[in-house]
C-alpha cells in the first residue's frame, strides 16, 4: 500500500534525482555534445544506462553508508521525507546562486543534521567522510596542476582532437553482410579520438551513478520504506528524466564552462574526476562528482598559468619578460619547452588565477551542506516526534 | 578638457548605456572600450581555457570579439570610431591597471548576476574607490 508519506517521499526523491540528472548529465556529456560528437537525446539515453550500472554496482557501498552508517538508528519514513526535503532545498538554493551543486555533501549534511538533533550521529563515520572531503579537492587540484604544468603541451601535440564533415562511420549494405567503414572524411585518428571521448563519457556517467544514485533515495531505504533495488531503479528513472529535460539547459550552462576548455583538457578532467569519484564511492564515501571536476579544472588551469619560465633564459637575458616577484617565485625549474611561449603571456596568465577570487567561488560549495545541516538540525530539534 | 575616455564593457545593458553616455558627452575625445575575459567563475572554465591556450592574447581576443563588435556598432550609430582593448582576470584589477592612462572612466554601476556580484564584488564600486582618475557611474 502506498501511504501518503511514502508517496510524498518518492515525489521528493524524484525531484532530487531530477536535479542530479540535470547537473551531472551536463558535466558528463557537455563536452561531447559541445564538440558535436553526440546528440543531446542520445547523451541522455546513454547517461541513464550508465547511471543505472554505476548505482547498481559501486553505488551500493555509498547507499550503505548513507542509509545505515552516518546515524546509529534507521531513518523513519517521516524523517526520511524531511531529510530528502532538505536535500532538495539545498540543491534548489545552490541552483539559484548559480553554483555547481555538491549533492553528496548536501545529503550527508541533512542526515548529519538529523543525527545531531537526535544525538545519534556516528562521529567516527562522519569524521572519516569529512576528512576525505578535505583531501579529495587537494588530490584533484594537484593531479590537475601536475598535468597542466608538465604534461599538457606534450599531450596536446600528440592527441589533437579533430572532427570532420560527414558521418563518422559509413555502412555499406552491398554484400550479404553489411560492412562498416570510416565516413568519407574521417581519419583513423578522428575515429579513435571520438571513440575515446565517448568511452570517457560512459565512465563519467558510471561514476555519476555510483556517487549520486544513493543521494536521491538513501533516506527512504534506511527505514526499509523501499527496498534497495527498487530505490536504485526509482533514482535512475528520476536522473534519466532530468537528463532528458533540464540537462538540455545545463549542457549549455555547466557544460559551457567545460566547453570553454579545450576538449583534450576536458577529457583529462573527466578521467581524473571520474576515477576519484568511483574509487571513493567504492570505499563507501559519499563524494561530489562536481567537486572533483571543478578542483581538477582549477588545478589544470593554475598549473598551466603559473608554469615556470626557464631559469637559464632569464639569467642570460634571452627573454624580455618583465621580471616581477610573482615570476621569480613561480619559476623554480628548467623547462626547455617553455621558451616556445611568450614569457609575457605567462606573466599575464598568472592573473587568471587570483587565489582569493577562486577560493571565494569554491567556498560557495559549503552553502549546500551547511544549509541542509542547519535546517535538518533545527527541524528535528523542534519536531522530535518524527524520528 | 577630457581627451581620453575608458569605458569598461561587459554584456550588460547598463554597460552599453555607459558607452552611449561616453560617446554623447565626450564627442571629441578618444573613447577606448575595455572588455575583460577569463574572470573567476564557478567552474573557472573560461580562465582555464585561456590558461591552456597556446596563444593567450589571440584566445582572449576571440572570447571578447562579440562584445567588442557590439561596442563598435553602438559607436557607429554616433559616427564615432573607438579603440578596443582586452583585459584578463579579475575585472576591477584589469580596469584599474589601465585607468591611469585615461582622463576619465565611464562605466555602468553593475553587471552580472546576483551571485557574481556577491562573489566578485561590485566592480564599479571598487573602481570608483581606487581609480586615480575621475569615474562616472551610469545607472
Amino acid at each position: 500500500m502506498l501511504s501518503l508519506a511514502l508517496g510524498l517521499g518518492i515525489f521528493v526523491s524524484i525531484f532530487v534525482g531530477f536535479n542530479i540528472g540535470g547537473s551531472s548529465t551536463g558535466i558528463a556529456w557537455g563536452p561531447a555534445v559541445g564538440a558535436g560528437l553526440i546528440r543531446k537525446t542520445t547523451a541522455a539515453a546513454v547517461m541513464t544506462f550508465f547511471v543505472f550500472l554505476g548505482g547498481w554496482t559501486v553505488g551500493r557501498n555509498v547507499m550503505d553508508t548513507l542509509s545505515g552508517e552516518i546515524i546509529t538508528i534507521p531513518i523513519t519514513l517521516e524523517a526520511g521525507v524531511a531529510v530528502l526535503f532538505f536535500i532538495g532545498l539545498g540543491i534548489l538554493l545552490a541552483n539559484i546562486f548559480g553554483v555547481p551543486v555538491p549533492t553528496s555533501m548536501t545529503t550527508v549534511g541533512a542526515i548529519a543534521g538529523l543525527g545531531l538533533a537526535t544525538g545519534t550521529l556516528n562521529f567516527r563515520t562522519i569524521g572519516w567522510i569529512v576528512s576525505w572531503w578535505l583531501v579529495t579537492p587537494i588530490i584533484g587540484f594537484w593531479i590537475g596542476a601536475f598535468v597542466g604544468r608538465y604534461l599538457y603541451p606534450e599531450l596536446n601535440r600528440r592527441f589533437a582532437i579533430e572532427t570532420s564533415e560527414g558521418p563518422l562511420v559509413s555502412v555499406s549494405r552491398e554484400g550479404l553482410k553489411p560492412s562498416f567503414g570510416l565516413g568519407p572524411n574521417t581519419t583513423s585518428r578522428e575515429f579513435f579520438s571520438t571513440v575515446l571521448v565517448l568511452l570517457i563519457g560512459f565512465y563519467m556517467s558510471f561514476s555519476a551513478g555510483a556517487s549520486n544514485v544513493p543521494n536521491a533515495v538513501a533516506p527512504l531505504v534506511s527505514g526499509g520504506a523501499i527496498e534497495t533495488n527498487t530505490a536504485i531503479i526509482i533514482a535512475t528513472v528520476a536522473i534519466g528524466f532530468g537528463g532528458f529535460t533540464i540537462a538540455r539547459r545545463t549542457m549549455e550552462s555547466v557544460g559551457s564552462e567545460l566547453s570553454d576548455i579545450p576538449l583534450l583538457a576536458a577529457l583529462i578532467v573527466m578521467i581524473t574526476a571520474s576515477t576519484i569519484t568511483t574509487a571513493l564511492s567504492a570505499m563507501g564515501i559519499p563524494i561530489s562528482l562536481v567537486m572533483a571536476t571543478v578542483m581538477t579544472i582549477v588545478g589544470l588551469g593554475w598549473g598551466r598559468a603559473t608554469r615556470p619560465i626557464a631559469a637559464r633564459q632569464l639569467i642570460r637575458g634571452e627573454t624580455d619578460a618583465e621580471i616581477s616577484m610573482g615570476a621569480l617565485t613561480a619559476e623554480t625549474e628548467e623547462r626547455p619547452e617553455i621558451g616556445e611561449t611568450e614569457p609575457d603571456a605567462v606573466l599575464k596568465a598568472g592573473r587568471l588565477f587570483n587565489a582569493r577570487a577562486t577560493a571565494k567561488y569554491i567556498s560557495m560549495w559549503i552553502i549546500g551542506p551547511t544549509v541542509s545541516l542547519v535546517l535538518a538540525y533545527v527541524f528535528f530539534l523542534v519536531l522530535p516526534g518524527l524520528v | 578638457m577630457i581627451e581620453s575616455v575608458l569605458v569598461p564593457l561587459d554584456e550588460s545593458e547598463m554597460a552599453s548605456r555607459a558607452l552611449r553616455h561616453a560617446l554623447e558627452s565626450y564627442p571629441d575625445a578618444s573613447v577606448t572600450v575595455l572588455h575583460v575575459v577569463g574572470e573567476p567563475s564557478s567552474m573557472m572554465g573560461q580562465a582555464t581555457g585561456l590558461a591552456l591556450a597556446d596563444d593567450l592574447e589571440a584566445e582572449a581576443e576571440k572570447y571578447a570579439a562579440d562584445t567588442l563588435d557590439k561596442a563598435r556598432e553602438i559607436a557607429a550609430e554616433y559616427d564615432q570610431e573607438i579603440e578596443t582593448t582586452v583585459g584578463i582576470g579579475h575585472p576591477a584589477r584589469a580596469i584599474l591597471n589601465r585607468a591611469g592612462d585615461f582622463d576619465i572612466v565611464v562605466m555602468g554601476t553593475h553587471g552580472g548576476s546576483f551571485s557574481d556580484r556577491l562573489l566578485v564584488g561590485n566592480v564599479a564600486e571598487r573602481v570608483f574607490r581606487r581609480s586615480p582618475v575621475p569615474v562616472t557611474l551610469i545607472r
